[in-house]
């Protein structure tokens, strides 16, 4: 009897554990989320062609907001990227004219005068994380798409689901994100189309302690967005910039 | 007419007993048919001209149980030596198979053993061993299997059984159950270790998928619910099984449903899982089922007790020499020898040898009877000091112990009245649970606005929270309980519905001579008017009363041999009917008698007028004796009262039953009887023939009767009163007439019985009131009543818990009858 025990108590623990083993190891086929958020996310740089562009300083490639006025940048070579891997890049003028002192900024941040999709001069901002060294091999010459896998594959964590917005997101540390939609013809998960197809999202905490006043920042809404943490759901305050695509 | 019990398998809920009653009620032939949910039993009476035994069989078992027919059929395995090869074993198998009424024999050369099934009415196992002998083989020492002992094996392989599937399903359930609320304790601000790799809103696949893989183990170890529960249903008889099936395939379905939507996009549905839900469900339930399983075995432990008396084995005389024999080849005629520390095998009769016997287990008496040449001994009965022999008369299930098992084993099979509207409420139970279900799930569905998983939720609790099996349970159980501890206390109690009655009795009638009284007149008083001392004039009146006939002539012979007299030689005898006697010793004339005897002989009674009128008053019988025609003194003779009997009838009072006592003799010595116990009213000068008479006349006065008497000349009355209590050893024919059997004859067992019986109805009332208060407050909280008032809506894993155990608090609370006390207990030493 003990025996018998211990064999069903065994192949209740194997089983577990291969599970889990399996979970960890991030089984592609199994891994729906990530696999869905290359899908929708190639289905948004489908959407707006024009608005996707090699970036050859930050070694990747960046996505446009339909006014230029702030683009999302991943690298495709951890190894060689300069600052940071996933990264949003703004105007700053915005921020300078709510108060903000680029002093204050936190190291995570970055102030300068750039080069905005193809003019100059313009005062900018950029914040995002870094999230690994590698140097990734690619099937031929990596494209926007394969660049994405990359996080998918190697830095799964840094992807989530938005269960409220039924929204992809890539994490930019300290609670930035870039968000889309899994589907924009039905975007929300109650199928209703809330206009939110891409978002670009920026903690103002850091902001507001540099000295802007968050609800006047022109192009950009302060607002309490719900968020998941591990399946709890909060309001958080946050600046975002959401776009319709279709 | 013929009645005959039925074991079945396969009822799990109040409603599989109530399907297979209706179902065997249907079959024309049938007069009776109860099924008793607890024992797993089916006791039927039939017309055996209409309808076949097999019909009935073949009735449960198209429903979907199996009949386990009480065998007529014994199987035994007998070793066998001196087989070389396997054609000895074939020869040996032919030799028996041969034998009418074998009927079925297979004989193992490798382990040297023939297992054989025979009819025991048809053939003997003696001959099956000569059968072996006669081929050439030696049939060695038989190991019969006890029906005790296979019954016990059973009830123990289904408890273990159930026991490793509560464990198996435990072990995939509780990590189902950890995997599947961890991420939800979250929203409480709990956090416990948790694999990222399961995080429900980044791996929802896996989280489900790993679900499925959990759930699968726990739905395979509770495949019956699914296989006996649809069944039920296809077949429109649903039961408990029933409500599991439907309740955790809705939850499977549609968590996998919604896994399918999981691996569509739809990562939403990850809310939508219920795999632990239904997981947990069968755990909970195949818990409860397992404590069930231990508390019922613990019900019929009084039977396993009584059948556990007799011993297993015989030391016979057999061609001169002692054999030991296992009980069951104990034949009619057999001389046994039973050593001093041994247990008498059988029924039968002293043929040599003395020896003190403890008849405790029969009568109750602790001291032990005597016993010799001639005097009967029964099974079980233990013998203290010397070495006996004895004629069994009585073996197998014509003993008294087996006679007393079957009475409480058919006792503990029977349904009591107050049973009758849980089984009518269960009959309809299941199909309308399932109703309510589905009411209260399309309500929440439309109320709700088209939320499925709440409504889903709501129909998975009303069908996993409503529980028939506590609802059949509650009677049963405690009636086993009940009765089983009455046959502990020498108290056999016939039925259920005996015991229901019991408890409303408010008038005792007792009957005085053998009940309240010993039975049997003895000497109380001697008085003389000479000088001579009062063992001279007992002596002489012993002595010439020695050859009379009348008990109370033998009473006073008794009392004269019980002070060491020698009886003297009587010359001459003449009983003078309805007088007395008169008889010449030693050249005197002694005449014993009756006033009318001596007013007949002009013997005047004076001096002894106020000794004689204050015997009479004090209930004893004065015998008046003259010798040479001159007064010489009195013989009174009384039946004395039991010392149990004023302890018993105060019992009573205090319980507020009015006590009543019947009586043939004069109201002079009746009322002097009854003032000695305190008994409230006397019924005197009662011929036999009109006591039960006597009993209808108090139950005109609407008063609910027991009768309590030595069970043979008292039968018409023990008949006509509402319960009848028969007095006597359990060996007496009193089983037959009477209600209840006391077999220690003990005053003191009739208030007991009557206590028993008030705390056994009072017990199955709280059952009956638990089972149907928790489904009558179980279910609208399930339905969401509540929750309709803003208040809590019941997750259907609390409603499986709660479930199961509605059952198991029902079966501990008829267990706890076992702590029944005899108000006599502590006196026996029991």
């Amino acid at each position: 009897m003990k025996n018998k025990m211990k064999r069903i108590v065994a192949a209740a623990a194997g089983l577990v554990a291969a599970m889990a083993l399996t979970a960890c190891s991030g089984l592609k086929s199994l891994d729906v989320v990530g696999q869905g958020s290359i899908t929708s996310f190639e289905e948004v740089l489908k959407t707006i062609p024009d608005q996707v562009q090699a970036d050859e300083t930050n070694v990747g490639w960046a996505l446009s907001a339909p006014d230029d006025s702030v683009r999302f940048i991943w690298s495709e070579d951890y190894s060689n990227a300069p600052l940071h891997d996933v990264m949003l890049e703004f105007d700053a003028q915005p921020f300078l004219d709510a108060g903000l002192d680029p002093e204050k900024l936190p190291d995570n941040y970055a102030f300068y005068e750039g080069d905005r999709m193809g003019s100059t001069g313009g005062k900018m901002l950029m914040v995002g994380t870094k999230l690994g060294s590698d140097k990734f091999t690619y099937n031929g010459s990596p494209t926007a798409v394969t660049a994405y896998e990359q996080i998918v594959n190697n830095y799964r964590g840094s992807i989530n689901f938005h269960t409220s917005l039924d929204h992809y997101g890539v994490k930019l540390g300290d609670g930035n994100m870039f968000e889309w939609a899994k589907d924009m013809e039905t975007n929300g998960y109650d199928h209703s189309d809330q206009d939110k197809d891409i978002v670009f999202v920026l903690n103002p905490q850091p902001l507001i302690e540099a000295g802007i006043n968050p609800e006047k920042i022109e192009g950009w809404t302060y607002a309490q967005v719900t968020v998941d943490e591990h399946g709890k759901e909060e309001q958080v305050w946050k600046l975002l910039k959401p776009f319709n695509l279709k | 007419m013929n009645s005959q019990v039925l074991s079945i398998r396969g009822m799990t809920c109040a409603a599989c007993a109530q399907r297979i009653e209706k179902t065997v009620r249907k079959l024309s032939g049938i007069e009776q048919a109860t099924v008793n949910l607890a024992s797993e039993k089916l006791f039927v009476e039939y017309d055996e001209s209409i309808l076949p035994l097999t019909t009935i069989k073949q009735a449960v078992t198209k429903i979907g149980y199996e009949v386990v027919e009480k065998s007529e059929s014994s199987n035994v395995t007998i070793p066998i030596g001196g087989m070389t090869c396997a054609a000895c074993a074939q020869r040996v198998e032919k030799g028996i198979k041969k034998l009418p009424g074998v009927t079925s024999a297979t004989v193992n050369f490798a382990t040297e053993k023939a297992a054989v099934s025979y009819d025991p009415h048809q053939i003997r196992l003696s001959a099956i061993r000569e059968a072996i002998e006669k081929a050439g083989y030696e049939a060695l020492e038989v190991n019969k299997a006890d029906a005790a002992d296979e019954d016990r094996a059973r009830k123990q392989k289904e408890i273990k059984v159930l026991w490793t599937k509560f464990t198996v399903s435990a072990v995939f359930a509780l990590p189902l159950l950890y995997i599947a609320m961890v991420p939800m304790l979250i929203m409480y601000g709990i956090r416990l270790p948790y694999p990222k790799g399961l995080d429900p809103m980044n791996y929802p696949l896996i989280y489900a998928l790993l679900q499925i893989v959990l759930v699968i183990p726990v739905i395979g170890v509770g495949y019956k619910f699914y296989t006996i529960g649809f069944k039920a249903l296809i077949q429109r008889s649903p039961n408990m099984d029933s409500l599991i099936a439907i309740g955790t395939t809705a939850a499977i379905l549609y968590s996998i449903y919604n896994t399918w939507l999981i691996t569509q996009g739809e990562f939403k549905a990850v809310d939508s899982l219920y795999f632990e839900t239904a997981g947990v469900i069968i755990t909970l339930i195949l818990l409860g089922k397992s404590l069930e399983a231990v508390s019922k075995g613990r019900t019929s432990e009084a039977i396993k007790k009584l059948m556990g008396l007799a011993p297993k084995t015989a030391l016979i005389i057999q061609d001169g020499a002692e054999k030991e024999i296992p009980i069951d080849e104990v034949e009619i005629g057999d001389i046994i020898i039973v050593k001093p520390g041994a247990k008498i095998p059988v029924d039968g009769t002293v043929t040599e040898g003395h020896t003190s016997i403890d008849e405790s287990m029969l009568t109750g008496e602790s001291m032990p009877v005597d016993k010799k040449a001639g005097d009967p001994v029964y099974t079980a009965s233990l013998n203290t000091t010397g070495m006996i022999q004895f004629k069994a008369e009585k073996v197998g299930s014509d003993t008294a112990l087996a006679q007393i098992i079957k009475l409480v084993e058919d006792a503990q099979g029977s349904k009591a009245p107050i049973a009758a509207m849980a089984d009518k409420v269960s009959g309809v139970f299941v199909p309308v649970v399932c109703i309510i279900a589905l009411l209260a799930g399309v309500a929440w569905l439309i109320g709700s606005g088209g939320d499925v998983k709440f409504a889903l939720t709501i129909f998975i609790s009303v069908l996993v929270i409503a529980c028939p099996c506590a609802l059949g349970l509650a009677t049963p159980t405690a009636i086993m309980v009940g009765t089983g501890k009455g046959a502990e206390n020498g108290i056999l109690i016939k039925g259920g519905e005996a015991l229901e009655t019991a408890h409303k009795i408010n008038t005792i009638v007792f009957d005085k001579t053998g009940t309240i009284t010993e039975g049997k007149p003895t000497v109380t008083d001697v008085l003389t008017t000479q000088d001579s001392p009062a063992d001279y004039l007992l002596q002489m009146t012993a002595s010439a009363e020695k050859s009379s006939e009348h008990p109370l002539g033998q009473a006073i012979v008794t009392g004269a041999q019980d002070k060491g007299l020698d009886l003297l030689k009587v010359d001459s005898f003449n009983s003078i009917t309805g007088r007395g006697i008169e008889a010449v010793i030693n050249g005197q004339t002694v005449l014993a008698g009756n006033r009318k005897l001596m007013d007949e002989r002009s013997i005047s009674l004076t001096v002894l007028e106020t000794d004689s009128d204050r015997l009479a008053g004090e209930g004893k019988t004065p015998m008046y004796v003259a010798i040479d025609g001159e007064l010489a003194g009195i013989v009174a003779v009384a039946d004395v009262v039991k010392a149990s009997s004023k302890g018993a009838i105060e019992s009573l009072h205090r319980m507020g039953i009015e006590v009543a006592m019947i009586t043939g003799d004069n109201r002079k010595t009746a009322d002097a009887i009854a003032k000695q116990v305190g008994i409230d009213r006397v019924l005197a000068e009662v011929l036999p023939q009109d006591k039960s008479n006597e009993v209808k006349k108090l139950q005109g006065e609407g008063r609910k009767v027991a009768m309590v008497g030595d069970g043979i000349n008292d039968a018409p009355a023990l008949a006509q009163a509402d319960i009848g209590i028969a007095i006597g050893s359990g060996t007496d024919v009193a089983m037959e007439s009477a209600d209840i059997v006391l077999m220690h004859s003990d005053l003191m067992d009739v208030p007991t019985a009557i206590d028993l019986s008030k705390k056994t109805i009072r017990n199955i009332k709280q059952n009956l009131f638990w089972a149907f208060g928790y489904n009558v407050v179980g279910i609208p909280i399930a339905a969401g009543v509540l929750h309709l008032f803003g208040g809590p809506l019941l997750n259907p894993m609390f409603a499986a818990a709660a479930m199961s155990l509605s059952s198991v608090s029902v079966l501990t609370n008829a267990l706890r009858l076992k702590r029944f006390k005899a108000a006599n207990q502590e006196r026996r030493g029991a």
